[in-house]
């Protein structure tokens, strides 16, 4: 491990790099910490404290904090995913961008400007809603966010944060293109796992005062890796179908030809669909939480953190979307035909309609697994932490509550830091980011040819 | 830099990073120098000057530096041509050549004289003894430039060769020899790989590399930099299964069972072709694993019989195929079709089947240049090229002012709607002014091109000389005349670099009749998908100052406006219907300029990619040949030794020391050799479908650069094997090891291809993105609102897909 790191930063360029992709982080991270001007602090910081479990403190995650400080920063680099999103479904759906799609670097790069243009319409909007619900939120004790609403704070609050969003954007681009890593990946990566030490100190804190039991502690390190290894396994999981070229005689081989195949991934749709049925089960807790009505309320209550109900939602939410998000990014057809287009085949299957179709039994298959894990990754830190409160169900709740034990119904209060979705981002970008430094290190370092035994990247 | 707007843009420019192509450093005030110098040369008689040129080589091997003596030298080199050639190196020359020294590549017109300029750098650096290495275009090139250019070097007291297709290996030792070598970047290419497969200290020709000059810098190092050079050995006797298919081929129906992609050259067995196939030939499933082989040789048939075309892609001649390189429309010697294309044009034809190859090692023309340890260029075109040339080679670009500016006109483009009003046009055109007598040159995209039109122009009473000569001085010579009275000369763009086309042709009489007809008109029939190409083709008028004028004809059909989808560009309502007339549109014209740079822009983008793949091969031949040469030179116990201590132990009493180690030698070498081709054909292999890594969002190329290091290793302990055990089980007597009954030889016999693939476009990789679709995992919570819309979306493609099934 330190020779690997001995390795690196004995190569200038590669460690030229890592510097570059540490200080754009670093800027990054400031960024996220420097507040728009107009907001009373102490009056947010009491607001925050009581929205942890919302949508809000959901997103607050893929913000690095920033949102919750308002930092200049606060809308991060989700518009600018939001908006790659959105132009990728919509490169299936509108010929116009499925044809500018098809036609070549030139396309491309029209589509990348559309996508930059729709961030920054994004941005706007998303400032406006955020100006315009600062000015009206009040903490619970009734002081006003913003001192001084009026049209003034609203214009600088939409500048700053689009401004911000344009610059996390660039900073971005250039790590991609500079640094190592892919930075829009980077990027959300640094601000998930900035909380880490935070929440070690913490733990450490709990231990030490008491409220922490050694045995709690030695479960979540040990469950800690257990699930780590789990989506390190599952992420690398894919099924080779094997691919064969016509076109040229290569010799008389003595090896070869397992090294050509269509790679498809057991979680294809990577966390996408997570982030799908979060949106979407959280809906009602954000809209109650934002209207005074009773009838919501209930509602919420039945489907929140913990209840049974939240739990088969939240599931089935996942399996659909893995469904829906694949059947988008993925199309049997155009694969088939990109296949037949390079005088590729599957072996024994005819090419164009019956590869296409093979793809998509194989294709199918997986994704449910894939569906499964997902699912299953992102309810199990939840259930550790709260359990199933099962005694809220009618008939027989209460006997279920009695029979099942304590840390099925009540959890174990065992507080994963990273929640599932953090959690799968933070292991894929970590591995694809490995995968790229390695590449780099073999390319520059021939001796490090030699060496067996490397850390593999996410899909090797 | 002019003053004014020019100049601030100049600077804006510099500022933003862009290069200053201008700036000649302190090479004016070495001019100046070497100006003063000259008198005092003048003086010295032919002996005292040769001494003086002894007395500079022996200061620069003792350590010199020969910016010291750069001027000196100069001033010498001046003068010497001047009593050789009879020829005095123009200012602008010697600034040439102070920059080349310099390690730049000049870029200097059309007609100034370049191969003289590139005397001075390769004076400088054959003082040292170490062997300067100019690059010329092409053997003709080669021959004449060392034939005319050496008796200069001859008189300074170096020595100078040149190398040419089909010299003896011993030729090529004397002529590697010399202090200065004239030989095209593909022979000297050729000659490293060769030395790849040598057993003997003794086979290898070149030196070890010191300086290289590369003439018409810009199609080396760029146009053709990816042409891998390939050395093939014979592997076998051919199988007859070539002539069954062939057979096979010619009984399908075009229409029903076969499907042919003319846009991107693919040819393919359609559902129906299949099935009859499978009946014809009983052979079950023809995708199945097993029927791969049989596979590949139906679709070369295919292939070889559908999109070869016989005296237009080859020719037959002496009973062989010899290819028609499409960009110059010369017969080009050695250079094969891949693999089993090959077989399958020859069972076509019906001519013997050559011997079936197999690669033993590899270099792309790029690399092999960036074997140089210094590296200088020279071309007519380099600017637009600059960027790239700094980042791939280091070498910076710089422009030499024109000795006497030139006064050629560009005309603007005539630009029409289809390809026949393009050609109707071309030829009234060409009618028009060939009446008065004035020369054309007439530079076409194809060799198809020109044929077409020279057809058209004979019908109505033109004749023309094509240049499709079938060897490079023949060309030469109908080149040289272009400028000739009344000629009408069609080429294609690459055609007869190096020969300069003086006005009056070989008749000097009636050079001035022509310069008052307005000098040579170049009449360019396509925009070719770099800029530089097409000033390639321009600069064939006004050299050295002579008058000229050049234009375009393009048509909304021409390929690279098809191809690049130009039409798209142009919004509808300016885009009339077919016409006769040209169109005068500043947006169409606009666009076009746009298109060719953004495929300028692609194929850089490309070139970097491809030039990412094969560094990685490049690298690891480098240790290849680094652990032959080792062994070459090598004479105690080597790694046997470790590996089978016990037969080395036996050996070594029975034959003695010596005879064991060039056993030995032999063993590791074949080993080596036939792993490392092995190799080869693994890394083709995987190259071939890395793209489809991108369907799982992994990058092909960081994935291929760890397969490659898996592979490489492979191959390492593959060689260690396999040596150990030939080692334990040959023969090996007090002569040593009968290497033809152990089967040790090695084969020898090369040939060239051009690799002509890029899978790199493929749309589905975009859309997947790999990273960004996972990270992309952030997006929604904000867009519970766009989820509606996208909801809906769904359901409309839902709808789609059901219809199109």
């Amino acid at each position: 491990m330190i020779e690997s790191f001995r390795n690196i930063l004995a190569i200038p360029e590669l460690r030229k790099r890592l510097m570059f992709t540490f200080g754009l982080l670093a800027v990054y991270r400031i960024g996220c910490n420097i507040p728009t001007p107009g907001i009373d602090p102490q009056a947010l910081v009491e607001f925050m404290a009581a929205m942890q479990n919302t949508l809000l403190g959901f997103v607050n995650t893929f913000t690095g904090g920033s949102l919750k400080r308002v930092a200049v920063f606060a809308l991060g680099i989700m518009p600018y995913i939001t908006s790659s999103i959105i132009l990728q479904l919509l490169t299936v759906v509108w010929p116009y961008l499925e044809k500018l799609s098809k036609e070549g670097e030139l396309g491309r790069r029209k589509i990348t400007q559309y996508t930059r243009y729709l961030t920054m319409g994004i941005s706007l909007v998303q400032s406006a809603g955020i100006s315009l619900w600062l000015e009206k939120t009040t903490t619970p004790g009734g002081a006003a966010l913003v001192p001084h609403p009026g049209w003034g704070f609203r214009v600088i609050t939409m500048l700053t944060l689009t401004t911000g969003c344009a610059f996390v954007m660039w900073l971005g681009e250039q790590i991609t293109e500079r640094g190592v890593g892919n930075g829009i990946s980077l990027i959300i990566f640094a601000g998930i796992v900035v909380g880490l030490p935070g929440a070690i100190v913490n733990t450490i804190g709990g231990l030490q005062s008491g409220t922490t039991s050694v045995l709690k502690m030695l479960i979540l390190i040990v469950f800690m890796f257990a699930v780590v290894a789990f989506i390190v396994y599952m992420e690398r999981a894919q099924r080779r179908i094997p691919v064969q070229y016509a076109k040229r005689v290569v010799g008389r081989r003595i090896y070869g030809g397992q090294n050509t195949y269509l790679p498809l991934r057991v979680n294809t749709g990577g966390v996408i669909p997570v982030i799908f049925a979060s949106s979407v089960v959280m809906i009602p807790t954000t809209i109650a939480g934002m209207f005074q009505n009773e009838w919501l309320r209930n509602i919420a209550d039945a489907i929140s953190w913990g209840q049974p109900i939240y739990y088969v939602l939240y599931a089935s939410a996942i399996i659909f979307f893995s469904y829906f998000y694949v059947s988008i990014i993925f199309n049997p057809a155009d694969t088939a035909e990109n296949l037949r287009k390079y005088g590729g085949f599957i072996p024994g299957i005819r090419s164009g309609r019956r590869t296409a179709e093979y793809i998509d039994r194989v294709l199918t298959r997986l994704t449910l697994i894939g569906a499964v894990y997902l699912a299953a990754v992102s309810i199990l830190p939840e259930f550790l932490l709260s359990g199933m409160k099962v005694e809220g169900l009618p008939f027989f709740g209460p006997t279920l509550d009695a029979v099942l034990p304590a840390w099925f119904t009540q959890g174990m209060g065992i507080n994963f830091y990273f929640g599932g979705t953090s959690l799968l981002i933070v292991v894929g970008v970590a591995m694809d980011t490995v995968q790229q430094v390695e590449s780099q290190l073999v390319m520059r370092n021939y001796e490090g040819f030699m060496k067996r035994g490397r850390i593999r990247g996410r899909r090797g | 830099m002019a003053p004014g707007s020019s100049s601030v843009r100049h600077r804006l420019e510099l500022w933003n990073g862009g290069l200053d192509l201008h700036d000649l450093g302190d090479y004016r005030r070495r001019m100046a120098e070497i100006d003063r110098l000259e008198p005092r040369l003048k003086r010295l008689d032919d002996n005292t000057l040769r001494q003086f040129s002894q007395r500079l080589a022996s200061q620069a091997r003792e350590g010199t530096s020969l910016d010291e003596i750069v001027e000196e030298a100069a001033a010498l080199v001046r003068e010497a041509a001047w009593r050789i050639l009879g020829q005095r190196p123009f200012g602008v020359q010697v600034l040439a050549g102070l920059a080349m020294h310099d390690g730049r590549l000049v870029e200097m017109a059309t007609g100034e004289g370049k191969t003289l300029a590139a005397v001075l750098p390769a004076y400088l650096g054959g003082l040292f003894g170490r062997g300067v290495h100019v690059l010329t275009f092409n053997d003709y090139l080669a021959h004449r430039d060392a034939e005319w250019m050496g008796p200069i070097y001859r008189f300074l007291g170096l020595s100078a060769g040149w190398v040419g297709e089909g010299m003896s290996r011993r030729e090529r030792q004397e002529a590697y020899g010399c202090d200065v070598t004239y030989v095209t970047a593909k022979e000297a290419g050729f000659d490293l790989l060769r030395s790849h497969l040598a057993s003997e200290p003794e086979d290898i020709v070149h030196r070890p590399f010191h300086l290289a000059i590369v003439d018409e810098a810009d199609s080396i190092l760029i146009d053709e930099a990816r042409v891998p050079l390939v050395i093939a050995g014979v592997l076998g006797s051919p199988e007859e299964t070539p002539y069954g298919l062939a057979e096979l081929v010619e009984r399908l129906d075009p229409e029903e069972h076969f499907a042919i992609d003319e846009y991107s050259r693919n040819i393919e067995l359609t559902a129906i072709g299949i099935d009859r196939v499978e009946g014809v030939l009983d052979c079950g499933n023809l995708l199945a694993a097993e029927n791969l082989a049989l596979l590949t040789g139906i679709n070369c048939a295919l292939h070889a019989k559908v999109l070869l075309r016989r005296d237009v892609d080859y020719i037959v001649r002496d009973g062989r195929i010899q290819l028609v390189d499409e960009l110059t429309g010369r017969v080009v010697e050695d250079r094969h079709w891949p693999d089993g294309l090959q077989a399958a044009l020859e069972a076509k034809e019906g001519l013997k089947l050559r011997p079936e190859g197999r690669v033993l090692s590899s270099i792309t023309l790029q690399h092999f240049i960036r074997l140089y340890p210094k590296l200088a260029g020279m071309t007519a075109t380099a600017s637009p090229a600059a960027e790239e040339v700094r980042r791939t080679y280091g070498i910076d670009v710089v422009v030499i002012p024109q000795n006497r500016p030139s006064i050629r006109v560009d005309h603007p483009d005539v630009i029409f709607t289809h390809r026949l009003a393009k050609h109707r046009a071309l030829v009234e055109e060409i009618g028009r002014i060939h009446a008065t007598g004035r020369p054309i040159l007439v530079g076409t995209a194809s060799v198809k091109e020109s044929e077409e039109l020279a057809a058209l122009l004979r019908q109505s009473g033109i004749e023309t000389q094509i240049l499709n000569a079938r060897n490079d001085e023949m060309e030469a010579a109908i080149i040289a005349e272009a400028g000739a009275l009344g000629a009408v000369t069609i080429s294609t763009n690459m055609a007869g670099r190096g020969t300069d086309i003086r006005l009056g042709g070989a008749d000097e009489r009636t050079r001035e009749d022509v310069v008052v007809l307005g000098g040579l008109y170049v009449i360019g029939t396509n925009r070719h998908e770099s800029l530089r190409i097409d000033q390639q083709l321009r600069g064939r008028a006004g050299r050295q100052g002579d008058p000229g004028s050049s234009r375009f004809f393009i048509s909304l059909e021409d390929d690279l406006i098809v191809r690049y989808g130009v039409r798209n560009l142009i919004p509808p309502k300016l885009l009339p219907q077919e016409q006769d007339e040209p169109l005068d549109n500043p947006v169409i014209r606009r666009e076009i300029a746009r298109a060719q740079r953004i495929v300028e822009g692609q194929n850089i983008e490309t070139r970097k990619t491809l030039c990412g793949y094969s560094s990685v091969l490049e690298e690891q031949r480098k240790i290849v040949q680094q652990r032959r040469e080792d062994l070459l030179s090598s004479r105690g116990p080597g790694r046997l030794a470790e590996l089978s201590p016990g037969r080395f132990e036996e050996l070594s009493s029975t034959v003695g020391q010596e005879v064991l180690a060039e056993a030995e030698r032999w063993i590791m070498l074949f080993q080596f050799d036939r792993f490392w081709s092995e190799h080869l054909a693994t890394m083709a292999e995987i190259r071939e479908g890395i793209h489809l890594r991108r369907v799982s969002g992994q990058d092909p190329f960081a994935e291929y650069v760890l397969l490659a290091a898996d592979a490489f290793s492979d191959m390492e302990s593959q060689v260690e094997e396999e040596a150990v055990r030939t080692f334990e089980a040959v023969t090996i007597t007090e002569e040593g090891l009968d290497l033809d009954k152990e089967g040790l030889k090695g084969p020898s016999s090369t040939w060239t291809y051009l690799i002509n693939d890029d899978p790199f476009r493929d749309q589905l990789s975009m859309a997947l993105g790999g990273n960004v679709a996972f990270a992309a995992g952030a997006a929604l919570p904000f867009t519970t609102g766009p989820l509606l819309i996208l909801w809906g979306l769904y359901k409309r493609y839902f709808r789609d897909r059901s219809r199109k099934d």
